[in-house]
């Protein structure tokens, strides 16, 4: 036998109460308990076959604003009919209007249903108006006008058959505001017949087990109410780190794993870091104010110690001991103190080596730099920068290509390649793409190569250096599988809130 | 970067030889092309700006040629002895010192050979002549003037004749006024006495250089005879921009021609595509690409790449560097052509075998320890970008700008300051997300920067955190118990929180955070009339707490 809880016996009674067949509103006046209750419990009663729902056509019908005037006045033909009676059953059509005291308007209405309601006639010749038969009291349209004004609202379903009939004639007459509705039913089966004539009993359940139940040990005499475990909860959202930091973090890690140190340098530098130490020529179109935020406040920094600023100066004007061409111009102090908001990490990587000279060293960064650019879906201003950097005696490009190739491929991105590129301070020099089912296409990671003599030697850098860097947000956009770098930044909670947390 | 459209057929001419659209997308990458687009029949690439000398179809057919092993080493190009002669006059020297030229004959110029002209012209422009300011080029049809050409200085107003595309005599300083082009480039001349002028034999004008062509040399389908003109403030630049042109010509059947070249106190003979001799060592080579490749090896690689190479003795190989090339500095830019040679597809990655210890930020290994307390009471991280403005870091807060980083060139007025603060960025999050569920609960553990004249970049970057709860029954309490919460769970043993007053908060419901005595940061109820601002419903409890004490 199909085991029924509290709230599923309490409303099957009182439908069984109410004659077998009932509205949830009849159930809830019958049964005391709440509207949202029944609705489960009848849910849960249908699934069991004990009831089954019935939907019924309900045609709400209330008077409209000149049907209301009617009931209050009474109907026009009733106003020209009586009048009639009184000028003794026939009089001159002008006469009678007159004394009815009726609205210009209504006339034709007036005499229209005279005639169809058989009551008077109207000789065209004499324009006398005759009294045929004599009108009952109150007709079946007045009395549905009448009721209407009383109660407000009528069910069409639920009346006589005689006020059934009137609704259509009102409803003609353009009298009525008519909304139809389908109303629900709902009715013990057979099923349910048979199960309440096996007998149910109320036996009160408890929904909550509290304190008190387990101090008392009440609960064993207690019926602890049977959860539907199917049913759906609530959703929770947890507090949460944000997504893109997950993959900031993970990046973080995956360096960690393979050995390499953090280093964190300041988001301002001056230019002599950003550009000049890493032998980009001051004319260098990535130093110009397209590419670039410069400082208007404030504007100029400090440069290292003079025989460093020196070195590189003539590195860039002649290669100075390095065996390069150099660029051939005259170098500028002012170019190189000029602040900046980094372009790349690689401003604190070379720091870094100029004071970090013993080998092996292996540091990596996973930070913010900045780009002056208009934010649109494929770029932001500012974005993070995943770099890393190994020094040793004997490292080499194919080393590169396999300390890069270990580190995405943590991230999942096995297809990639090597292509040769160009960098103004690493040759030789590649980029690693990544290929992309979906566009059938190769999309750049990042870039990579070894720190060019020009760059090593005014630091003191004596063993070669592979560097590569490469931005964390495109990273993080096939991982997040998002279109528009923009929603890393927007913060949206409902996108926070529906991320998964990163689990590579 | 620069582009280049190539048409699969007109590309096969070229190369001599049949090739499909998928192959030269396969190929190309591997000597430093970025595939852009594959069409039916193109494929759009793009290069790098050292190398100058793939803006034309003949470049990148060169470059192609030889990596594929269908003809291999230095490119000859004959310079035929002539009879041109060009004078430098004195009166340019201040503005525009240098010009050489080439005479280019017998060229057969089609639509797209034009085309592919205009384009070189324009790619030499900015990635040799950094937008005509170190150097400029202008070809001209040689037919119509006469040698000995002058390329000299005038006044403004003293010279009239017809820029391209006009059909109307201008003066220089009207050409600079009116013209497009003028407008344009008038920043490179305007400030000198005189502006620059190639004229011929009779003074009929060339161009106004770096400014624009005279329409009476311009070149079409009819035109034979080519005189390239290149002007410039920097040597190299002019004569690199000079070589990439003529040998680009030439690949396209054209004989280059010498030139005359007279400059107030010498003379040359120009072009000169002598090829430039430099020295490898071939262990050094190996050493940085990772390869035991041997003399002959290196050499095949670097033919390869359109060197030319011969063993000079043990382990040393001379090459000869072709004069279009602009990229070579360094005997390490010689490496990386042993290395596309060789082919980066065939290098195999190996691991480094240093061995190291790893180790992180103390800044970033507090920042996820803050992440860690934060996100276990209940708020959820948010990321906020650095770069913000006036209205929305100060006046939105009640406050008034002070030591603001500003930035000089803001591509966009949203982002014109670095911020200071935190919380700013927290209450724009709470106005975004009003429709969402409440309470809400933020936090940001990440930068701000701060003046510091101190330090060598002036400024200084410190790390922060700061929390919003914004619901009904938000207030001070609750604000304050969250901060102590964070402050004993980073392992703080006393602080001290005291009446504080602050603009952004309401007052008598504001207070600061004291560790030893330093102001560490503040607590309280965000002031009703900066959540008007924001247009937030609910009240907004915050703290912001600078945690470089803390590191």
């Amino acid at each position: 036998m199909v085991e029924l809880r509290e709230n599923e016996r309490k409303t099957l009674l009182a439908i069984e109460r109410l004659g077998g067949k009932a509205s949830v509103e009849q159930i809830t006046n019958e049964s005391g308990l709440p509207d949202s209750t029944i609705m489960r419990a009848a849910l849960a009663l249908q699934e069991k076959k004990l009831l089954k729902t019935l939907e019924k056509k309900q045609t709400i019908i209330e008077l409209n604003d000149e049907g209301k005037l009617h009931a209050k006045q009474g109907l026009p033909e009733r106003h020209l009919i009586n009048a009639l009676i009184k000028l003794g059953g026939k009089a001159p059509i002008e006469k009678t209007v007159e004394n009815a005291k009726l609205e210009r308007r209504f006339v034709p209405i007036a005499l229209g249903w005279l005639r169809r309601k058989n009551w008077a006639a109207l000789d065209t010749k004499t324009t006398m108006l005759q009294l045929l038969e004599k009108p009952e009291k109150e007709g079946a349209d007045e009395k549905l006008l009448k009721l209407l004004n009383e109660k407000g609202q009528a069910i069409s379903e639920d009346l006589s058959p005689e006020l059934q009939s009137a609704v259509q004639i009102l409803k003609r007459r353009k009298l009525l505001e008519i909304d139809e509705k389908t109303k629900r039913v709902i009715e013990i089966t057979e099923a349910g017949w048979k199960r309440i004539r096996r007998g149910i009993k109320v036996i009160s359940e408890v929904t909550q087990l509290t304190p008190e139940l387990i101090i008392t040990e009440k609960w064993r005499r207690t019926k602890l109410r049977k959860f539907d475990v199917t049913a759906p909860g609530p959703t929770i959202y947890p507090a949460k780190i944000h997504p893109l930091q997950q993959i900031i973090q993970r990046a973080r890690e995956i360096f960690l794993e393979m050995g390499f140190t953090e280093i964190r340098g300041p988001l301002i530098e001056t230019a002599f870091w950003n550009f000049d130490a890493l032998f980009q020529p001051q004319d260098h179109p990535a130093r110009e104010m397209m590419d670039t935020f410069y400082l208007a406040n404030p504007k100029a920094g400090g440069l290292p110690k003079k025989s460093l600023v020196d070195a590189v100066a003539k590195t860039h004007e002649d290669g100075w001991t390095t065996g390069s061409k150099g660029w051939g111009y005259k170098w500028s102090h002012e170019e190189a103190q000029r602040l900046v908001l980094r372009t790349h990490t690689t401003s604190e990587t070379i720091k870094y080596l100029s004071k970090h000279k013993t080998p092996p060293t292996k540091v990596f960064s996973v930070d913010r730099v900045y780009r002056n650019e208009k934010v649109t879906y494929i770029h932001t201003a500012e974005f993070h920068q995943i770099e890393g950097i190994v020094v040793d005696k004997h490292v080499t490009l194919r080393d590169l290509m396999g300390t890069l190739k270990t580190f995405y491929s943590r991230f999942g991105l096995r297809k990639v390649q090597f292509w040769p590129c160009y960098f103004p301070y690493t040759e030789p020099s590649a980029q690693a793409v990544f290929y992309v089912p979906k566009l059938k296409h190769w999309i750049e990671l990042c870039g990579m190569g070894m720190f060019r003599p020009e760059v090593l030697a005014p630091m003191g850098i004596k063993y070669p250096v592979l560097a590569w860097g490469g931005g964390l947000e495109r990273l993080a956009m096939i991982e997040l599988g998002l279109d528009d770098i923009r929603a890393l930044y927007g913060n949206s909670l409902n996108w926070i809130r529906r991320t998964q947390m990163c689990r590579r | 970067m620069p582009t280049i459209n190539l048409n699969r057929e007109r590309f096969c001419k070229f190369l001599g030889r049949d090739i499909t659209v998928q192959e030269m997308a396969k190929q190309l990458p591997w000597i430093g092309f970025d595939i852009e687009e594959v069409g039916q029949d193109y494929v759009k690439v793009e290069f790098n700006p050292n190398r100058v000398d793939f803006c034309s179809y003949a470049g990148v057919a060169r470059a192609l040629k030889g990596f594929m092993g269908w003809e291999t080493g230095l490119p000859k190009y004959e310079v035929n002895p002539g009879k041109t002669v060009l004078f430098i006059d004195e009166a340019v020297s201040g503005v525009r010192p240098y010009m050489l030229a080439a005479v280019v004959r017998n060229v057969k110029l089609d639509e797209d050979g034009i085309v592919d002209l205009m384009e070189m012209q324009e790619d030499l422009h900015w990635g040799v002549g950094r937008d005509r300011r170190k150097a400029s080029i202008g070809v001209h049809n040689l037919d119509v003037v006469e040698s000995p050409f002058t390329f000299t200085a005038v006044e403004p107003n003293s010279v009239r004749f017809v820029p391209l595309d006009k059909t109307d005599e201008m003066s220089l300083s009207e050409i600079l006024e009116k013209h497009e082009k003028g407008k344009a480039y008038r920043h490179l001349v305007d400030w000198a006495e005189k502006y620059p002028l190639l004229v011929d034999r009779d003074g009929k004008v060339l161009s106004m250089p770096p400014v624009i062509n005279g329409e009476l040399t311009r070149v079409s389908s009819r035109t034979r005879n080519l005189f390239l003109d290149i002007t410039g403030t920097d040597h190299r630049a002019v004569e690199k921009g000079l070589h990439v042109l003529a040998t680009a010509l030439a690949d396209m059947g054209g004989e280059i021609e010498s030139v005359k070249v007279r400059y107030p106190d010498h003379s040359v003979v120009s072009p000169d595509l002598t090829p430039e001799k430099m020295r490898l060592r071939v262990a050094y080579a190996n050493e940085m690409v990772g390869l035991r490749l041997s003399e002959k090896q290196v050499i095949e690689c670097l033919e390869r790449c359109r060197l030319g190479a011969r063993k000079v003795g043990e382990g040393i190989v001379e090459v000869a560097v072709p004069a279009y090339r602009i990229d070579v500095l360094h005997e390490v830019d010689l490496v990386e052509e042993v290395a596309i040679g060789y082919g980066y597809q065939r290098l195999k990655p190996t691991f480094p075998r240093s061995v190291t210890i790893g180790q992180e930020q103390q800044a970033h290994r507090l920042a996820n320890v803050v992440r860690k307390i934060m996100t276990g009471v209940g708020f959820t991280e948010v990321m906020n970008f650095t770069l913000t403005n006036e209205r929305w870091h100060y006046e939105m807060m009640r406050r008034k700008p002070k030591n603001i980083i500003e930035i000089a060139n803001p591509v966009s007025a949203e982002y014109s300051i670095a911020r200071q603060e935190l919380l700013p960025g927290l209450m724009k999050n709470l106005m975004d997300n009003k429709h969402e569920s409440f309470p809400q609960r933020l936090f940001e553990v990440s930068d701000v920067m701060h003046i510091n004249m101190g330090l060598e970049t002036r400024c200084e970057r410190l790390l922060h955190v700061a929390a919003v709860s914004s619901h009904a029954t938000a207030n001070f309490t609750e604000t304050k118990s969250y901060a102590e919460a964070l402050l004993a769970n980073l392992g703080l043993k006393r602080w001290d929180i005291k009446a504080a007053e602050h603009q952004s908060f309401l007052e008598g419901r504001t207070a600061a955070v004291y560790v030893r005595s330093k102001r560490i940061g503040l607590l309280g109820e965000v002031h009703p009339e900066a959540l008007n601002n924001f247009e937030l419903d609910n009240p907004v409890s915050a703290f912001e707490i600078n945690l470089e004490e803390i590191v």
